[in-house]
């Protein structure tokens, strides 16, 4: 089985974002691997070590993004594909998609493992659109895969009603959520052989496509501004009565919050 | 009086002698190096103080009792040694006389005098020692056949010699000397059996047989005394009476400078190191020689799982074990081990490649057969050490536990990938984001804001720098320590600043846990920023900080001299820097941290503090001072669950409760949460308040 | 005009509110409205569905659409967008809408956006508003084509009342099956008990509940709000909690609608594990307990006394 991991450089969100002039400050910031692409890399390793499957990785855009892709080695993944072209800079989930298709129709895959979603954008959309693209099935918000046989495979899918069991009929797109597993720690004798390991970069003329091939001149959104969210903060807090302030409480959960 | 049978005694005694102690040493040599030369005169003096002083067994006022026992047994075991000597020359000559033990130096009647009441003092202690083991039953003693053998044979060597001086009493003086015997008579200083009471009391009980029968006695006795000796020679390497033998060496060759062997800074570069599986320890034969020298010396007196914070709380640590299991497989292996270092010895010799895989293979092949790790110590034994030295505090013969558990987790994390898995968001954490709750790096110093608390990038001008560390950074209630910690400093006038975002965790878990490469990464990044500012002086808050920045940055070309809070607001408060006021209300108790107390010899300090704020003075606890309990935070098991047996910090926090105190002060981020969390649990949480010296200096200050 | 078409929000043959909170906003906009309705046996909520505000309703009953699968629901949603010719197509927030909308999207050549709080029309133009970097920045997106699919974010529109529509049904033909991807079976969580990642709500129990007594106290809260039931790690610690129900740091990471905290302190490692939970409310005597620092609603007090109270007032409310 061949499997090909798609992993994105994101933001750390542990870090305080500063806004100015409707752009994000990126001094001080630092950029890590998506933590639903890591989950991705940890599914996609358990399988190679389970199930002997080969494993390829795709990361698109973001300058060097090498350290990344060598955790990732260090994790377990065999072969590392990195797309950078200046002309992705303001790709969508799109532009991704098309780029992700023109990887998978060069390597002959069996199963695309992608996070649900990236941490910088939380839309989860690249994924579904490359299955739609390559007209492949897909599941998506997947916490658990079995491999039935070299043609099927059976996933959990956290749906709004339960554990969805889905089979899959090979090739086939999964989007995984962080609760598949936990993904390893990468320790000294992956981070040493990693090291070595060569990283196969290009642009997307190189991929034998262009930019206007994958749709960099027509985006189909683009992000205009940023503004500031409102940061958790200490809210309502009630001291008195007891039956007093709860009832205060549950009336605001409902009419205030309305989460009741 | 035989000299043929004396000679064939002596032959096969000290021949099979000379035999395991030949293999016993061989078996060292094989083992890795351990630096442990030169400071003759340091090692002479712990070995006088410890060993022969046996400080800490007479120095431990819970056991004085059998403390002075087996002192006394050791000490007339010494003196008995010259008089052996007397007596295997005896089996060749008649009358024998050491030099300067002879009867015409008052040194041989002080001599047998001494020896006299030592072999009485000795047999009593045997008795009591027996009686201890089979009446007394304490419940540290591992309980043996063996234990008894050994107390029964120096009981006979005692009996036997007493029962020889006593029949040769009686034959010369009741039966005139039939044989022409040799005694002490000079005029000077009198019969030699005005020195010896017990002999002549030992005479008595036997004054009832014949001439005849007094000499076979003599004889007899005399057979039984050297055959008894040279058995209890070859007996004793081979169980845990080693240490009879052993214990001077190990404690003459214990770690200086630092309480015990640093943990080693592995080349993570060095591909050799992967083949070859040795960073850490993953097998038998990677223990270095002190270490097996430590196992040899192990008494399994169990002073170690009595104060063990994870023994008494009932998780799978027991360190005599531990010891007894490391010790076997080592013996076990003990050919092959000897075989690999041969190897290891052509390899260097011969350049040639395909020799080397050759050898590389054969070496393989004489690895154990049992994993160090899961076969002979389990992985929750491992990982149970909290790493308190409390064990290494009270060992009687200086055995390193703390290392040995710090490498063989070095092998589990490093080469095979085993350990707790619930460590990986703290070691990601702090990978990422440099603290193990792995919160934006970015808000590192959020908790110094309008503190006034300078920050190095801006004012590098500054006589210490405050090393504020991660729990005084992004703990809640630690960050209220902090706060104390600069109020004090800016009343005395203390020149100081932080680092700010670029402070990192000093990656004193990582490696605790064994992850050696986040360890020395962190470290790394730390000593540059800190040599960039030129860093001179530290202070911190934290004793791990303190511990690592003190004594495992120098490793790695970071020299600072650091200072924990609790020293420094003791200088401050002695040069009138700042005035304390004896204004807090309520009894109150010191919690020493491991890593100030037993790793770092901190202990007056906090307490001299404490008693200047104190209406009610400093009430001790039970387990205070070197033999303080620990929290059961350190070693990483603060980000470890703790799941088999009672919690050590409820064990902990109910001895405070029982104690019926008011105020706990301690002087480490971790004891905090820790206690805080066993009042809580105890809910005792108002009554009993758990705070860092540093917050009470800060209430109790003029 | 714009023509907005929102996809029915049906969960075990009951229309969810969202529906009409979103068909409210579509008229707001003065947009022409439909809605379409897919599953089996739901020609029983066509009235809802004109009530809940929409003047067209494409309706596609089939026993094959009985299970959710991505692909023949798509497919249904398509063919009304196409019908219909809608420009803004509009989910509720759901992990189904989620996998629903970029298949539309990409089907119809379209934009897509999620979780957006709101939109924007000015003439073709089209903008939302959404949150990214789990809710610590807010997008402004523009949209480049025509067409927008969008999931709309828990609560960002309110229903406005008296907006009923007009009935006009338009039956769909059912799709076929994606014989891909079949769907076998749902599990609902065995035990009864509401699998913590997913829930709606999640109550968490501290140490301040104590004893075994106080654990049940507020589980029974849990059971009352249909809430996922977690713990901080001093209960699991104690024994009186499985592991598998520690929210933090060594545990599970949740981010519910809801989050009730009853008797955490706060330590640092249990709020990492849910400091994105959209609100919290937190019980605990301590008034300075950390947990305050990032609860909406905090009650000081204590836990027996105040749980019993929370779960009749909440009884009350709810009736």
């Amino acid at each position: 089985m061949k499997i090909l991991t798609t992993v994105k450089k994101v933001v750390d969100v542990e870090l305080n974002i500063h806004l100015k002039d409707g752009v994000i400050v990126e001094d001080g910031l630092q950029y890590v691997i998506n933590a639903w692409d890591e989950s991705a890399v940890e599914a996609s390793v358990r399988l190679k070590e389970n199930k002997g499957a080969e494993t390829t990785l795709v990361s698109i855009g973001g300058g060097d993004n090498s350290d990344m892709i060598r955790r990732c080695y260090a994790m377990g993944i065999e072969k590392g594909i990195h797309i950078d072209d200046p002309a992705l800079a303001k790709a969508d989930s799109s532009i991704f998609a098309k780029v992700l298709q023109k990887v998978y129709e060069k390597g002959n895959y069996d199963l695309v493992i992608t996070g649900k979603q990236a941490q910088d954008t939380d839309s989860g959309q690249t994924g579904i659109i490359l299955a739609e693209y390559l007209g492949l099935p897909c599941v998506s918000n997947v916490i658990a895969i079995e491999v039935m046989d070299d043609k099927h495979i059976k996933v959990s899918r956290s749906g709004d009603d339960g554990t969805e069991i889905v089979e899959l009929e090979l090739p086939a797109v999964i989007t995984v959520d962080v609760s598949i597993n936990e993904p390893r720690l990468p320790q000294m004798r992956g981070i040493m052989m990693a090291k070595k390991k060569a990283i196969d970069v290009m642009d997307l003329a190189a991929l034998g496509t262009s930019p206007d091939d994958v749709g960099c001149a027509t985006p189909k959104s683009g992000i205009v501004e940023f503004m500031a969210s409102k940061m958790r903060k200490a809210g309502k807090k009630f001291e008195g009565d007891a039956a007093e302030i709860t009832a205060q409480v549950v009336n605001l959960l409902a009419n205030e919050a309305k989460v009741l | 009086m035989n000299p043929l049978l004396m000679s064939l005694l002596l032959i096969v005694g000290l021949g099979l002698f000379g035999r395991t102690m030949y293999h016993k040493i061989l078996l060292l040599t094989a083992l890795e190096p351990a630096d442990r030369a030169g400071h003759i005169k340091e090692r002479l003096k712990n070995m006088v103080i410890l060993a022969i002083g046996q400080k800490r067994l007479v120095g431990r006022k819970k056991e004085w009792a059998s403390g002075i026992m087996h002192a006394l047994i050791f000490w007339g075991f010494c003196i008995l040694l010259i008089r052996s000597l007397n007596l295997y020359g005896e089996g060749f000559i008649k009358g024998y006389q050491l030099p300067f033990f002879g009867d015409d130096y008052m040194l041989g009647y002080l001599y047998i005098a001494l020896k006299d009441i030592m072999e009485c003092i000795v047999l009593l202690m045997v008795i009591y020692a027996i009686f201890r083991r089979a009446v007394l039953k304490p419940e540290r003693l591992h309980n043996t056949w063996e234990a008894y053998f050994v107390l029964a044979m120096i009981g006979v060597l005692m009996i036997s010699d007493l029962l020889h001086d006593g029949a040769r009493y009686n034959l010369i003086m009741l039966h005139n000397n039939p044989e022409q015997l040799h005694f002490f008579n000079n005029p000077r200083y009198g019969s030699e059996f005005l020195w010896t009471p017990v002999s002549v009391g030992a005479a008595a009980l036997i004054s009832g047989v014949s001439a005849d029968a007094s000499g076979n006695i003599m004889v007899s006795m005399f057979w039984l005394h050297i055959m008894t000796q040279l058995t209890f020679l070859n007996f004793l390497p081979l169980g845990k009476h080693f240490h009879v033998i052993t214990s001077l060496p190990n404690v003459f060759f214990k770690n200086l400078g630092y309480p015990h062997e640093k943990p080693r800074l592995l080349d993570l570069e060095d591909e050799s190191a992967w083949e070859n599986e040795s960073l850490g320890i993953k097998h038998i034969h990677q223990l270095n020689w002190k270490q097996g020298l430590d196992l040899y010396t192990c008494t399994e007196c169990g002073r170690c799982k009595e104060v063990c914070p994870a023994y008494t709380t009932d998780k799978p640590l027991n360190l005599h074990d531990f010891n007894d299991k490391l010790k076997f497989e080592l013996f076990d292996n003990a050919d092959n081990i000897i075989k690999r270092a041969k190897l290891s010895a052509t390899k260097k010799e011969n350049g040639n490649t395909d020799l080397t895989d050759k050898i590389k293979a054969e070496k393989a092949e004489l690895n154990s057969k049992k994993q160090l790790i899961g076969d002979v110590i389990a992985e929750e034994t491992l990982w149970a050490c909290t790493t308190c030295r409390a064990c290494e505090e009270v060992c009687p013969v200086t055995i390193e536990h703390v290392p040995r558990i710090i490498a063989m987790r070095q092998g589990q994390t490093t080469m095979a990938e085993a350990y707790p898995k619930e460590l990986n968001k703290a070691l990601k954490g702090l990978e990422r984001n440099g603290n193990p709750w792995g919160i934006g790096y970015d808000k590192r110093a959020d908790w110094a804001d309008g503190s006034g608390v300078k920050i190095m990038v801006d004012d590098a001008d500054v006589e210490y720098l405050l090393w504020v560390g991660c729990a005084g950074s992004f703990d809640d209630r630690t960050k209220k320590v902090s706060t104390s910690l600069v109020k004090i400093l800016q009343k005395a006038d203390i020149s100081f600043a932080i680092l700010g975002v670029e402070e990192k965790c000093t990656g004193d878990f990582a490696r605790r846990v064994g992850n050696e490469m986040l360890y020395q990464m962190m470290a790394k990044e730390n000593i540059e920023i800190l040599n960039n500012y030129k860093v001179k002086k530290i202070i911190t808050a934290c004793p791990h900080c303190f511990n690592t920045l003190k004594h495992e940055y120098p490793q790695m070309g970071g020299n600072y001299k650091v200072i924990h809070h609790t020293e420094l607001i003791d200088q401050l408060v002695k040069t009138g820097k700042i005035t304390l006021n004896k204004s807090l209300e309520g009894s109150l108790t010191y919690h020493d941290p491991c890593y100030l107390g037993r790793y770092n010899s901190v202990y007056d300090q906090p307490r001299s503090i404490l008693q200047s704020i104190s209406k009610d003075g400093l009430k001790e606890l039970g387990r205070h001072g070197r033999e303080s309990f620990c929290c059961g935070a350190g070693g990483g098991r603060m980000w470890m669950e703790e799941t088999i047996g009672k919690r050590i910090n409820l064990e902990r926090a109910e001895e405070i409760v029982g104690r019926k105190i008011a105020n706990v002060a301690v002087g480490c981020p971790f004891c905090l949460t820790m206690l805080e969390d066993g009042m809580k649990e105890l809910n005792k949480e108002e009554e009993i308040k758990t705070q860092d010296i540093a917050e009470l200096v800060a209430k109790n200050m003029a | 005009m714009a023509k907005v078409l929102v996809i029915a929000d049906i969960k075990q043959g009951v229309l969810k509110g969202s529906t009409a909170e979103l068909l409210s906003k579509a008229k707001s906009i003065g947009a022409e409205t439909a809605v379409v309705a897919i599953g089996c046996n739901i020609n029983m909520l066509i009235p809802n569905l004109v009530s809940a505000g929409s003047d067209t309703q494409y309706v596609a009953d089939d026993p094959g659409l009985e299970l959710f699968s991505a692909g023949p629901y798509a497919s249904c949603v398509v063919d009304a967008a196409k019908k219909f010719d809608a420009n803004l197509i509009w989910f509720g927030f759901s992990e189904n809408s989620k996998a629903l909308a970029p298949r539309v999207a990409a089907r119809l050549d379209a934009a897509c956006a999620t979780e957006i709080t709101d939109v924007m029309l000015s003439g073709d133009q089209i903008e939302v508003i959404r949150p990214a970097i789990t809710n610590k920045v807010i997008q402004r997106v523009k949209v480049n084509t025509k067409k927008l699919v969008a999931v709309v974010r828990a609560g960002a529109f309110e229903a406005t009342k008296g907006i009923a529509g007009t009935e006009n049904v338009v039956k769909l033909s059912p799709p076929e099956q994606d014989l891909k991807a079949l769907i076998k079976k749902i599990l609902t969580d065995a035990s009864g008990e509401i699998d913590l990642a997913d829930a709606d709500i999640v109550v968490s129990v501290g140490r301040g509940a104590k004893d075994l007594a106080g654990v049940n106290l507020v589980k029974e809260l849990a059971t009352d709000l249909k809430a996922g039931f977690g713990s901080s790690r001093a209960m699991v610690d104690a024994g009186l909690m499985a592991h598998n129900k520690q929210v933090g740091q060594t545990g599970k990471i949740v981010a519910p609608t809801l989050y009730v905290a009853i008797g955490i302190s706060g330590a640092i490692q249990h709020l990492a594990g849910m400091n994105g939970s959209k609100v919290i409310l937190a019980v605990n005597k301590d008034p300075e307990a950390p947990i305050f620092n990032v609860a909406d609603y905090g009650i000081v007090g204590d836990l027996f006394e105040v749980v019993p109270i929370l779960r009749e007032e909440i009884k009350k409310i709810r009736h």
